[in-house]
């Protein structure tokens, strides 16, 4: 369970990113955020990941014990985040290589070696990053951040420069490895089809101050074939329902003096 | 030329690209190649015969064989280097005189440069502290120091390396320096969320980031240091190529001054070309 309880962020200009926010994210569930530019998206994972403080409320994501222990939180980035000197399998190893594992060493490569397997990197590992695609590297990056086995994932508009078709199948993937693994996941994303797809809520935030506006439950279940899901009347029903609100959001955020959040 | 903002080709690599032979390769610079040996042999030419034009000669000492010497004559000169004949001194051991000590002040300059660079990119308070003063010493001209030098440790190859590695030492603080701040801070974040340490995020990321811009400068570091090896030996007289083109000077031996001045550019290239090698080989993730 990760768990939002009333956080509020203020930048030190006074300005209110942030107002009580609420969210509740099912242990093992992934969550869709949207909202309009600007309106503290990226504050909410910085907050989440405990690279900022709330001015007030708690995060919290490890409440609960599990037995073997898992490693707390990752975030994939928007920005790239593959160290160019490193092999796509050591990228994918770097947790291993900068923290205690309990993962013995043939473990470990066996770990690494069975999500390239499930993210379609075959052939790749001893590549360079400069030798990748966009997509693979994204791939990459986010394999990264499963490595470590996480109990919570951050996702910040992971995908967002990749074309279309690349950005689906990726997107069946992620989808795969993350219900396999049962991590819970935050996702921030400007595209709705994204959100909708991937996720098991989508909540929209207000122009800044953000709250939640609206709340969508997604009912596509565990296993899901994201080319044929973009052609389901429901997902096309909920994208107008979300788009709706989200409309809304945008409308008032552009009346709204902008404070450089984001 | 930031880690991630330096261009790389996503299909520099690939192996569906067509093989180019080495024939292929020649023939398409042939064109270029032919011009640049046309240019020198041009060059050689009016070296060898303008300055035997007596109406030249009256106008300016560049037209005057005594001051310029000919190609005939520096490639005499350049032989007896070579071989010792017609009593000529042997250039190899001052070649490797110069050689040596510029090797060595570039290594220690850049192993120095790249251990306060990673420092003071790792620590804040400590960087804006000391940033004058790096600043100021980088100023000095380091030729200024010569003196100085030679007083404390003595006209030896000592006081060369020592030279060599004052500007080498800033070539590579700079560049290490530049390299560390040059760390986003996603990276450091990311490596954070996997469980790094603040020690094993300095070991294990600004470190590399600190050495690849290091490597980065070893071209130049190199050049750097040949030059400063070679200026202390002309001032100091400590036996190197310097110290042969201070003795042609002395001796007013315009052949000999060439003949050293092409054995130097000779192994500048050699060097430098080594330099590129081992920087390709060693940063050839960063597109090199």
């Amino acid at each position: 369970m990760l768990d939002v309880a009333d956080v509020t962020f203020a930048y030190p200009n006074g300005a209110t990113v942030l107002d009580r926010l609420k969210i509740a994210i099912p242990e093992g569930s992934i969550t869709g955020v949207v909202g309009p530019s600007g309106c503290g998206k990226s504050t909410l994972l910085a907050l989440v990941a405990g690279l900022l403080a709330p001015g007030s409320g708690k995060v919290t994501w490890s409440a609960e014990t599990v037995d073997p222990p898992r490693h707390p939180l990752t975030m994939m980035f928007q920005k790239d985040t593959l160290l160019p000197w490193l092999s796509v399998e050591d990228n994918i190893a770097l947790h291993f290589r900068v923290a205690k594992s309990s993962l013995s060493k043939e473990q470990q490569r066996a770990r690494v070696a069975d999500l390239v397997r499930l993210a379609g990197l075959v052939g790749a590992e001893r590549k360079f990053p400069y030798q990748l695609s966009g997509g693979m590297r994204r791939r990459t990056a986010f394999l990264t951040s499963v490595a470590p086995h996480p109990r919570t994932l951050l996702l910040d508009e992971p995908f967002s420069a990749l074309d279309e078709p690349t950005r689906i199948g990726i997107h069946q993937d992620i989808f795969d490895i993350v219900k396999r693994e049962g991590i819970t996941v935050l996702l921030i994303t400007h595209d709705l089809g994204e959100a909708i797809s991937l996720s098991d809520q989508v909540l929209v935030l207000t122009a800044q101050p953000a709250t939640v506006f609206g709340r969508f439950e997604i009912p596509f279940g565990k296993e899901r074939d994201f080319l044929s899901l973009r052609e389901n009347p429901k997902f096309l029903e909920l994208y107008g329902e979300v788009w709706e609100q989200l409309a809304v959001q945008i409308q008032r955020s552009r009346k709204l003096p902008d404070t450089g959040a984001r | 030329m930031s880690e991630l903002s330096k261009p790389v080709e996503a299909s520099s690599s690939s192996p569906s690209a067509p093989k180019v032979t080495r024939m292929q390769r020649l023939r398409a610079h042939a064109p270029v190649l032919l011009t640049q040996i046309g240019l020198l042999v041009l060059f050689l030419l009016a070296w060898q015969f303008l300055p035997q034009v007596p109406a030249l000669k009256a106008l300016s000492h560049a037209f005057d064989s005594y001051f310029v010497s000919s190609p005939v004559r520096v490639a005499k000169e350049l032989y007896n280097l070579a071989t010792g004949n017609d009593n000529s001194p042997l250039i190899w051991p001052y070649v490797w005189s110069t050689v040596y000590a510029s090797l060595l002040g570039t290594v220690i300059g850049m192993v120095a440069g790249a251990a306060f660079g990673l420092v003071m990119s790792n620590f804040k308070f400590l960087s804006e502290v000391m940033r004058p003063f790096v600043i100021g010493m980088n100023a000095v001209p380091r030729i200024a120091l010569v003196p100085i030098i030679v007083i404390v440790f003595g006209p030896n190859q000592v006081s060369c390396v020592i030279i060599s590695v004052l500007v080498v030492f800033f070539v590579a603080f700079f560049s290490a320096y530049e390299g560390g701040t040059s760390v986003r801070e996603e990276l450091v974040q990311n490596a954070r969320l996997l469980g790094a340490s603040n020690w094993r995020i300095l070991t294990v990321i600004r470190l590399q980031f600190v050495m690849a811009w290091t490597l980065a400068s070893l071209p130049l570091s190199v050049t750097f240091a040949v030059i400063s090896v070679v200026t202390a030996e002309i001032l100091t007289g400590v036996p190197g190529m310097g110290s042969l083109l201070g003795t042609a000077a002395v001796t007013g031996n315009a052949a000999l001054t060439f003949g050293v001045v092409i054995t130097l550019a000779v192994v500048g290239v050699a060097i430098t070309l080594a330099a590129d090698a081992v920087r390709a080989r060693v940063l050839h993730w960063w597109g090199y």
